[in-house]
């Protein structure tokens, strides 16, 4: 029989004990590189990805990691700011050591208010703190994204297992077709290199080359709305006044305007309105966006309307709305609608006070904002948009999409990151059951949990920011008064306040325990992001970083309380 | 399945790791590596693969040769795993992946083949319900084992609920698996396989693999049985703890049985 000649002839003991093949494979002997875990995109989501994967040591061990990204990421490595300019993409992070503490500001407090009715709420660090949490005081630590980028990349320099390839694009994506090719990824590289992957991971935004190749349909709108970035320029608070860790938020009919802080004498500003604003304001003198700023924080949404007008019409007319005119015409609108004097709401009096005693009614606004920091001025389109599906199948076997890739969300809430970092825990969990059971990581079976684990609850957060969105774009009487009482009346209800956020808090405790340290680091971003404030975005599309505030705290999710 | 099974396994081989050194120096990351480990009717070759990426000296047999095929096929894809072609190479580092290789026979003809004692782990995981005289074919997987070395097996329990989740439903209703797949009468209980080993002896012992019953269970360092159970909300497969609620139980349909073969 031929089989049992086969047998005998080779003996399999033998063989087994002692051999091992070191001959190379037919098609390693082409120019293909092997790696078992290619990310796509340099941006948060993927430095953390890359992180998380290096810390894991059973992952790290066994597995090679590649990055990709097309940007320069020496310029981030060695970004090296003055320490009075601030990058406009703040994030929500979790404490970290390679993390610039000095460019970092805690949130203490977050309020957030209705720009028709005026009911507001407000988030405090001393509702939450419980014993035993470190830092309290601060519920939320804000930072510039490009700072929490770098301090990934100073961590993945620990990390030999991780190897970085950045200026280089993929020019494309195509299936292994040969015979023992398996149909897996193979990443051809602008620098002539290609890459066969054994888990391709998109971590590369909302137009996502790994997504298309997958060939994942994703669901979504583009709201009728752009988002306006920037950093202000402000006076320090006075001692009379709270400091400056308070993020606030003014929701508009036409979008939600955030302020928050980066520092005493800079803030962040992220301000959704109607696209054609948004150009023009964008258009306009620095100075007069500055002003409309202000303007957007305290007028009543009437005057607000008709300055918008005024504002454009000026525009199209072709003749400019010098800064003075529209400071004139929003004092005269001030005055008609009895704004005292010496309250913050009156811009005339923030503009003239520089010393002297402050409004008594101070910590309920922002710092009146001087200037727009030079070049940070940018606006991108808002869009709602969740794939399909997490992991490709098919085409697109091997694959699976992370953060923006996966999915963008008005940035209301900044849950943009925390999602993303959401994704990140829940993959890099996913990955190292896989290896520790020797499976394959790029495995249908492999990933499936991370779709299980992550794709409900990001369209639970997506939905309810959407939901969030639409509830704040009506003017209808009924309904801004419903939301105005529910607002109300929760902001009375501190222990009911502070046990929502506890609770989601304390489920996200245990986390830390079993992981490596800076794994949990870039994770811990998820918690506190809960609170805060988040970035969107990726460098390489070029999209801005936005942040939100406060309102979270409503949604479920968020929260975890003042650990940072 | 196979996590499940991947994470048993791992379990009891670190178990009885730890039974002869101190804790630490059972790193649980080489856990399979460098064991000559021999998996009884391998299919696909997954559980074969995930053994050989673990870095054990992997050989998968199966008696159907489209199977043999497939799983070459498959392994052959992945550039980590080290494809033999039979032929004897330099020794294997203990990290990196071990040998892993097919071949087209059954239990009985590798034994007759190359002796008894061959491997430090058998496994045959959902083929006794498929074999004509299991207590020959349990005989040869028990001699392929050599001393001190572990024999893994699962399937599925005589019993009404298995019968009604295993013919009725996944063969009959859903048709998840081709009618005819299993056959009821070939279905083994846990305390069968666990009375088997209590008495088989080998060709040279005086004594039998499990020594003694306690209510019927072995000594956990001699033999254990666990449940597996589909969970549907989650979509995965998940092994029972030894101590749960309803343990016993959950042995009544697909189980795991593991049992050490007594250093000599």
């Amino acid at each position: 029989m031929p089989i049992s000649r086969c047998l005998k002839s080779k003996p399999f003991a033998f063989s087994l004990r002692h051999a091992r093949q070191t001959s190379k494979r037919a098609f390693s002997a082409t120019a293909y590189e092997d790696s078992d875990v290619v990310i796509v995109g340099g941006g948060p989501a993927g430095l953390a990805l890359a992180n998380a994967l290096g810390a894991a040591r059973p992952i790290a061990e066994r597995l090679k990691v590649t990055l990709i990204e097309a940007g320069d990421l020496s310029k981030i490595r060695y970004w090296n700011p003055l320490s009075s300019a601030f990058s406009n993409r703040p994030t929500d992070t979790g404490a970290w050591s390679h993390v610039d503490e000095s460019r970092t500001m805690p949130i203490g407090e977050m309020q957030v208010w209705d720009g028709l009715s005026d009911a507001r709420i407000t988030f405090s660090a001393s509702d939450i703190s419980v014993a035993g949490k470190d830092a309290p005081g601060e519920m939320a630590r804000l930072t510039e994204n490009l700072n929490l980028q770098r301090a990934l990349l100073h961590s993945l320099a620990n990390r030999p297992s991780i190897e970085l390839v950045d200026k280089v694009r993929v020019q494309s994506i195509q299936q292994d077709e040969r015979e023992h090719g398996g149909r897996w990824p193979l990443v051809y590289l602008s620098d002539g290199r290609a890459i066969r992957a054994r888990l391709l991971v998109g971590a590369d935004g909302f137009n996502s080359p790994v997504r298309s190749y997958a060939g994942i349909q994703s669901y979504g709108w583009a709201y009728d709305a752009q988002a306006i970035v920037a950093t202000l320029n402000h006076h320090p608070r006075t001692m009379l006044e709270p400091p400056n860790t308070i993020a606030y938020q003014r929701f508009l009919p036409t979008g939600p305007i955030a302020f928050l802080p980066l520092s005493p004498t800079t803030s962040s500003l992220v301000w959704s309105t109607k696209p054609h604003l948004a150009k023009t304001l964008l258009e306009a003198d620095p100075s007069t966006l500055a002003t409309m700023v202000n303007a957007a924080f305290r007028l009543p949404n009437i005057s607000l309307r008709y300055i918008y007008e005024r504002f454009l019409d000026n525009h199209t007319s072709g003749v400019t709305l010098t800064p003075e005119d529209l400071y004139s015409e929003i004092s005269f609108r001030e005055r008609s609608h009895g704004v005292n004097p010496h309250s913050a709401y009156s811009s005339m009096t923030m503009r003239a006070v520089l010393g002297g005693v402050p409004p008594s009614d101070a910590g309920a606004l922002p710092p009146f904002v001087t200037s727009i920091q030079q070049g940070t001025a940018a606006s991108f389109p808002l869009r709602f948009s969740h794939a399909d599906t997490y992991i490709g199948e098919g085409q697109g076997t091997r694959t699976v999409l992370v953060g923006d890739a996966a999915h963008t969300v008005h940035p209301l809430a900044g849950q943009g990151l925390n999602m993303g970092l959401g994704d990140v825990e829940a993959l890099v969990n996913c990955i190292e059951t896989a290896v520790i059971h020797g499976g394959d990581v790029g495995s249908h079976t492999a990933l499936f949990p991370y779709a299980r684990a992550r794709y409900l609850e990001n369209h639970k957060v997506m939905s309810a920011v959407d939901k969030l969105h639409k509830l704040y774009s009506s003017t209808a009487e009924p309904i801004v008064w419903a939301r105005s009482v529910g607002v109300e009346v929760l902001n009375e209800l501190d222990t009911i306040k502070a046990a929502i956020m506890m609770t989601a808090g304390s489920t996200r405790n245990h986390r830390q325990d079993s992981q490596g340290a800076s794994r949990s680091v870039a994770v811990s971003g998820v918690e506190n992001l809960a609170k805060g404030v988040s970035a969107l975005g990726t460098m390489a599309e070029g999209f801005v970083d936005v942040v939100g505030v406060g309102v979270q705290g409503i949604l479920r999710q968020l929260s975890s309380s003042s650990r940072r | 399945m196979n996590p499940i099974r991947m994470q048993f396994m791992r379990e009891k081989l670190l178990e009885s790791a730890r039974e002869h050194q101190d804790e630490d120096s059972c790193e649980a990351s080489e856990t399979f590596a460098g064991l000559d480990i021999l998996d009884i009717g391998c299919g696909g070759g997954l559980l074969c693969e995930s053994l050989a990426r673990l870095g054990a000296n992997t050989l998968g047999i199966d008696a159907s040769s489209s199977n043999v095929a497939i799983a070459t096929h498959h392994a052959s894809a992945d550039p980590s795993l080290n494809l033999s072609s039979h032929s004897p190479a330099h020794k294997s580092s203990r990290t990196s992946p071990g040998m892993l290789s097919y071949a087209h026979t059954s239990a009985e003809d590798l034994l007759a083949a190359q002796g008894p004692k061959q491997f430090d782990v058998v496994c045959a995981m959902e083929v006794i319900e498929h074999v004509d005289n299991p207590r020959l074919f349990l005989n040869d997987c028990a001699q392929l084992v050599k001393p001190g070395g572990h024999l893994f097996i699962s399937t599925i329990a005589r019993t009404p609920l298995a019968y009604f989740l295993t013919i009725f439903a996944a063969e009959q209703m859903l048709r998840l698996v081709s009618p005819g797949t299993h056959t009821y009468s070939k279905y083994i209980n846990p305390n069968e396989l666990i009375d088997y080993f209590h008495q088989y002896k080998g060709p040279e012992r005086e004594v039998p693999w499990i020594t003694r019953l306690v209510n019927g269970i072995p000594l956990r360092t001699e033999a254990e049985t666990r449940g597996m159970v589909y969970l549907p909300w989650k979509g995965e497969w998940s092994l029972i703890p030894r101590h749960a609620l309803g343990a016993k139980w959950a042995e009544g349909c697909n189980y795991l049985f593991w049992v050490r073969r007594p250093t000599e």
